[in-house]
């Protein structure tokens, strides 16, 4: 993956290593490229937002991630997404950004598996 | 078959799409992009859809009012309605406003994304042909049929070895429920009848937050129904997802079990079949046991044959595989098995058969944690003794022996803090 903003920021210290393995049926690999290139592009508009403080742009990506997260295998994308629609919807900078950097940190280390 | 998807995330869009190319390559499948564009116009050929697949949220625009409009058009086809995970108000605003179908994305399968398609573009024909689209759509007829006073039956949404359950709404403010009606197999069986509805009766007098809120009971078009609150965070089986639990995450639940164990056997109930799926979680993560007494009425791994066959034998105590009198102490053996679960993601025992893994729990000693979980082998040993004279008694004895397991662990990193500062 392209490890786009890598971090290796705290925020993911409860996650062991099997935590970033995610397992994708094997006929949906092709999708999985612009998959990936869309969450990374997803990352930044989440910081350009974070940093306009735009609150509903945030809550609409957070659902978006959570919506489709799971779709393809990947569940830690919609609790991330979860948490984002929750901290926009409470005005929670705080925890917008512990979920933001932990995106970060989960799409820079996340390992694929087609089976 | 031409099908649209209207979703604001092209990922998703691409996903559904394969999934359909790949059930019916012949298939026509278009999609529309609302970040794009506005709701389709007039001129819009809607009509020439077999199925339109829509999102709640579209980005710019709220999908329920796409869906009033698509509705209010003559050539509108059926209209399979998506919703996130916590928005179970808006699937039943949806299926009010005329949604044939609704799917929680989180839980969207190749498999349900596929049987929803099939189940509405299904020509009378085909409906026929097929026993199990005939028992689904039987299935919707009757929830269509209920009268249950100030609620309203809206949509099967899974089927049990014993009952139907279906999304429902109370009349008035929405608020989703579940209605759970009972198969008519179970119902041709009037002592289990009269025990199933004695049992709700008196569920409905527990107040613990640790166990399903039963708002009603009864019978209509001759069938029995319960009302009951809806959980938005699933059950146990989709949290362990077939891996372990952080272990501080198991315990806690396990102690909710435990606190929702004692609230029942305080009523002198007994669950009898607790098991992942009667494990539910709300929104803001408390776990709340469901299903109560019918276990004990029906035998479920006779019956379902859904690869669920192993579903209550393998929580099931030495004394349920005997078929000897049972008291609160086969609940506390289930709990153990499910504590064993939640710690290690495995089965307490697996086997090729249900016989074979209830001979398990007859005969074979159970397997040690592993090492990082050995702290928890002393509780997990007393709660599955096949001996039942021999296992905790109740759940107070289980909820303080948690206790001094956990100050006894409080106890030693306290310890080990002075020992650090001294040195």
């Amino acid at each position: 993956m392209d490890g786009k903003g890598k971090t290796t920021a705290p925020y993911n210290r409860g996650m062991n290593d099997e935590a970033y393995k995610v397992t994708v049926a094997k006929d949906l690999e092709d999708l999985i490229p612009a998959f990936m290139r869309n969450r990374n592009k997803e990352l930044e508009t989440l910081k350009v937002a974070l940093a306009a403080a735009d609150f509903e742009q945030l809550r609409q990506l957070g659902h978006r991630m959570k919506g489709v997260g799971n779709s393809y295998g990947f569940a830690h994308v919609s609790v991330l997404g979860q948490g984002i629609e929750d901290g926009a919807r409470s005005g929670n900078r705080a925890s917008l950004e512990s979920h933001i950097a932990q995106y970060g940190d989960y799409l820079s280390k996340v390992q694929i598996a087609f089976e | 078959m031409r099908i649209l998807i209207i979703d604001d995330d092209v990922d998703l869009r691409n996903l559904l799409e394969r999934y359909i190319r790949q059930q019916w390559p012949e298939s026509q499948v278009d999609q529309y992009d609302p970040l794009d564009h506005d709701i389709p116009g007039a001129s819009f050929a809607l009509g020439s859809y077999d199925v339109v697949i829509l999102d709640y949220m579209l980005g710019r625009g709220d999908g329920l009012q796409w869906l009033q409009e698509f509705k209010r058009r003559a050539d509108c086809p059926p209209i399979l309605f998506l919703t996130g995970a916590g928005n179970e108000i808006i699937a039943v605003r949806a299926m009010k406003a005329g949604a044939d179908d609704y799917q929680r994305k989180q839980e969207l399968t190749r498999e349900r994304l596929i049987t929803s398609v099939r189940d509405l573009t299904a020509s009378t024909s085909e409906r026929t042909l097929s026993p199990e689209l005939a028992a689904r759509m039987e299935g919707q007829s009757l929830g269509a049929r209920m009268q249950i006073p100030g609620i309203k039956v809206l949509h099967l949404i899974g089927e049990g070895g014993m009952s139907r359950v279906y999304l429902a709404s109370r009349e008035g403010d929405d608020e989703p429920l579940v209605v759970k009606i009972l198969r008519s197999e179970v119902m041709s069986d009037r002592n289990a009848l009269a025990r199933f509805m004695e049992e709700y009766a008196l569920v409905e007098r527990i107040q613990s937050r640790h166990v399903a809120r039963i708002y009603t009971h009864g019978a209509s078009e001759g069938h029995a129904y319960l009302v009951m609150e809806f959980f938005e965070g699933g059950d146990l089986n989709k949290r362990l997802g077939g891996k372990a639990l952080p272990a501080e995450e198991a315990v806690r639940l396990f102690r909710d079990l435990m606190f929702a164990l004692g609230d029942i056997h305080e009523k002198g109930i007994l669950h009898r079949d607790l098991k992942p799926q009667n494990l539910m979680f709300r929104t803001d993560g408390s776990l709340a046991v469901v299903d109560f007494g019918i276990a004990k009425h029906i035998d479920a791994a006779d019956r379902t044959g859904h690869g669920e066959i192993l579903g209550t034998p393998r929580y099931m105590s030495p004394e349920q595989v005997q078929g000897r009198a049972l008291d609160l102490r086969t609940d506390i053996y289930s709990a153990g098995v499910l504590l064993f679960q939640m710690l290690t993601g495995r089965h307490l025992f697996d086997g090729a058969t249900a016989v074979e893994v209830a001979l398990h729990h007859l005969n074979t000693p159970p397997p040690a944690l592993p090492e990082p979980l050995a702290r928890y082998q002393r509780l997990l040993d007393k709660l599955v003794e096949k001996d039942r004279d021999a296992r905790f008694r109740n759940a107070d004895e289980v909820i303080g022996f948690l206790s001094r397991l956990y100050f006894q662990a409080a106890a030693a990193t306290a310890a080990d803090k002075t020992q650090k500062l001294l040195h």
